[in-house]
């Protein structure tokens, strides 16, 4: 699955240790999530969706 | 107020605990069961001690599995004792097939419990190489 988190992170001048704290998980998470080692739970994409204000679809795409 | 502790401190609490539980048992029966001693209840009792000490640190590990908030370090922890089983599992089938077959020393029962804490370490080391950290470090 693609996404667009770096993207997102960047435009808002986020670190991935600030979006770690919005999303109360590890920045190691992150990293993994936006290098794509690692698809987050439904949960966890609702909580990335709200956090940037988009719909989870606008974020995360199927390859 | 007291703050309330996290998952990790918690764990670390419970885990130092039953450490130093176990220590004294092995201590204990060290001092009260004598050399080659009939397997009477007093001796298997304190033999059997220490083992629910194991059981206790497995539990501990568990609970801090279900109370880890972050799914991918959870993931990782979970990945790194599925590796740590499997390297329990195929020494100690595999030597114990070797024990059958050649005459070679045995392998005492109570080393398996070692063994799978080393398979942890090399767990954590998977996950260094694939996933650029260890994990939460519950070992």
């Amino acid at each position: 699955m693609r996404n667009r988190l770096k993207v997102l992170r960047a435009e808002r001048d986020w670190s991935q240790q600030d979006l770690a704290e919005r999303l109360g998980v590890s920045r190691q998470s992150v990293n993994a999530i936006e290098t794509g080692r690692y698809d987050p739970s439904l949960p966890l994409a609702f909580k990335i969706a709200e956090v940037f204000e988009q719909a989870i679809e606008d974020i995360f795409q199927r390859e | 107020m007291t703050e309330k502790l996290t998952a990790k401190q918690r764990y670390l609490r419970i885990h130092i605990g039953l450490s130093i539980l176990y220590v004294a048992f092995v201590a204990l029966a060290s001092r009260f069961v004598p050399d080659d001693a009939a397997p009477t209840p007093w001796v298997v009792f304190w033999s059997i001690l220490p083992g629910l000490i194991v059981i206790g640190w497995i539990w501990n590990m568990g609970r801090f599995l279900f109370e880890m908030e972050d799914e991918y370090l959870r993931m990782l922890e979970t990945r790194k004792a599925l590796i740590a089983t499997a390297i329990t599992l195929a020494v100690s089938g595999g030597w114990g097939l070797l024990e059958l077959f050649a005459t070679v020393p045995r392998l005492p029962v109570f080393f398996i419990f070692p063994i799978w804490c080393l398979g942890l370490a090399v767990g954590g080391l998977v996950n260094l190489a694939t996933a650029g950290t260890s994990g939460q470090d519950c070992t």
